[in-house]
């Protein structure tokens, strides 16, 4: 596998299989409605969400619960610099890259030398401040009543327009986490989940490579909160409660933590199911959370890892 | 450890032998950086080292394996190779060729494409010293009990190896066992540690005569 002309065959296969399948999707809307499109939208949104926190907690091994709020402050900071400054939306896109960067930078300095159960109360800890924060600066973000965004892509064909935007976006993040993980990178990141002080005994700067994920992965969150929030037209605290980091996690965890295409399914399936049931409320979390329970009890391989049992023994018959 | 100077040579193959809870694993974490000395200094090729972190001193030139193997588990035993090579910049093609001669010489080539955790634990504690020669150049290499409940078979090619390593790239061991009929075979010298200090150093013939040793290691 490591052979570097094997290596390369597998990139080559692993980034092909990504575009067929982004150019697969892309053709889904000239088959479906725009309820379907939205939801689809929706669903890569937190594609980009749940690729980038499985690169710090499946690859990683940190277990952040701030991933939903850089996604908000990527959110906010965009809306507030259009609004304010009046600059054009995409400059807005780059100021939420930058700022979800650089708190991603400052959370990561300051928590990533915790051990597990510390780096996840201390994340939890920030992500309620920035919710508590974005309700009470009621004259910046309007509090709970919520913030109007300017949106993108006004006018007719908007939802076509913003699903290949939010296309584009996650097949751009899971190819960064692809080319991540098959770089050097991903090793170190892979040697420091599985034994932090052998990693820092073969010579990984440990600390520098976990803070350096978890600020690629704030990073990609500020901006995917950023399309949302442009796409959406409103943004409330609603989006750093405890609910949303939770879906993420079922995502990754149910799709398959670890594997590139794992979050990807998870993510997907997840948003389609929490539509099709959306009568049944809060229950679908209940759902969600015993399946998760489950799945870490009994086969933690996920959705992915079931497709590839299945494939197995297909192939076997 | 207390008021304890041990001197390893370049290219030297030291043994490092004492009962347990004497300090042998704690000397290693000490020269290794995982622990930091109160007082007292580490010192290699002249140059302090006891306030560099792990990663520095392993830059240096210094590695050591612990006395429960500690592979990463889920990577392949392959994978476990280049990580070293890789933390100096060797590239990947220089890397495999590298860990596929040292994974054939210590005949687990073909479980290079298998995952670490399915090794048995003699062959895990062979890979997590074949695994250190991928650093180069490697000067020193500390091995915290490498022998401990090995199969006979794969203690000969982990003496095999160390003895290969030693010779053709001239890295310096301190090995740290309990079999004393391989510490008598593979090291010319022997620092006997009890109750964290030195109280023996020489060759085999002669800390095995050693009173001091007799009485508080030996048994006489």
């Amino acid at each position: 596998m490591e052979n570097p002309g094997e290596t390369r065959i597998r990139k080559f296969k692993g980034v092909s299989l990504l575009l067929a399948g982004a150019a697969g999707a892309g053709l889904l809307p000239f088959w479906t409605g725009q309820y379907y499109q939205q939801i689809f939208t929706i669903a890569f949104y937190y594609v980009a969400l749940a690729s980038t926190w499985n690169l710090i907690a499946g690859y990683t091994g940190q277990f952040s619960l701030a991933h939903h709020a850089f996604a908000a402050i990527g959110g906010y900071a965009s809306a507030l610099w259009v609004i304010h400054a009046g600059f054009p939306i995409w400059t807005g896109i780059l100021a939420a890259l930058l700022s979800s960067t650089l708190m991603g930078f400052i959370l990561g300095v300051l928590c990533l030398r915790m051990r597990a159960i510390y780096l996840a109360i201390a994340t939890w800890a920030f992500a309620e401040s920035v919710r508590i924060s974005l309700a009470m600066a009621y004259g910046i973000t309007r509090g709970d009543l919520g913030l109007a965004v300017p949106k993108v892509f006004l006018g007719t064909g908007r939802a076509v327009a913003c699903y290949y935007l939010f296309l584009g976006l996650a097949t751009a993040t899971i190819l960064a986490v692809f080319l991540i993980n098959r770089s050097k990178m991903g090793y170190y990141l892979r040697a420091i989940r599985d034994d932090e002080m052998v990693a820092r005994v073969m010579g990984i700067k440990t600390t520098r490579w976990k803070i350096f994920s978890f600020v690629i992965s704030s990073g990609i969150a500020g901006l995917a909160g950023a399309f949302y929030g442009h796409y959406n037209g409103l943004l409330t605290p609603v989006m750093v409660d405890f609910n949303e980091m939770a879906f993420i996690v079922i995502m990754v965890v149910i799709g398959g933590i670890r594997t590139i295409s794992g979050p990807v399914i998870g993510a997907i399936l997840i948003e389609i199911l929490t539509e099709t049931f959306r009568e049944f409320g809060e229950i679908r979390m209940v759902i969600f959370a015993l399946a998760v329970i489950a799945i870490a009890r009994l086969y933690n391989e996920g959705a992915i890892g079931t497709v590839r049992l299945f494939a197995q023994w297909m192939s076997r018959r | 450890m207390d008021n304890l100077s041990i001197r390893v040579e370049e290219g030297e193959l030291r043994g490092l032998i004492g009962p347990n809870g004497s300090g042998k694993t704690t000397f290693i974490n000490l020269l290794s950086g995982l622990y930091k000395p109160t007082s007292g200094g580490v010192y290699f090729f002249g140059k302090r080292i006891d306030r560099l972190s792990p990663e520095d001193i392993t830059q240096g030139g210094i590695m050591r394996t612990f006395q429960v193997a500690r592979l990463f588990g889920d990577m392949t035993v392959l994978e476990n190779m280049l990580i070293p090579a890789f933390t100096q910049g060797t590239s990947r093609r220089e890397a495999t060729r590298r860990a596929k001669e040292l994974l054939d010489f210590s005949l687990l080539g073909r479980l290079s494409h298998e995952p670490a955790r399915i090794l048995s634990g003699g062959q895990s504690m062979l890979l997590q010293i074949v695994r250190g020669f991928m650093r180069q150049p490697l000067r020193l290499y500390l091995l915290d009990e490498p022998f401990n409940g090995v199969h006979p078979t794969i203690k000969e090619v982990m003496i095999k190896t160390i003895q290969k390593m030693n010779r053709e790239e001239g890295i310096s061991f301190l090995v740290v066992s309990h079999e004393l009929t391989i510490v008598r075979r593979l090291c010319s010298r022997i620092s006997v540690l009890h109750a964290g200090r030195l109280i023996s150093e020489g060759t085999m013939r002669e800390v095995a005569n050693d009173p001091l040793v007799i009485d508080s290691y030996l048994g006489g």
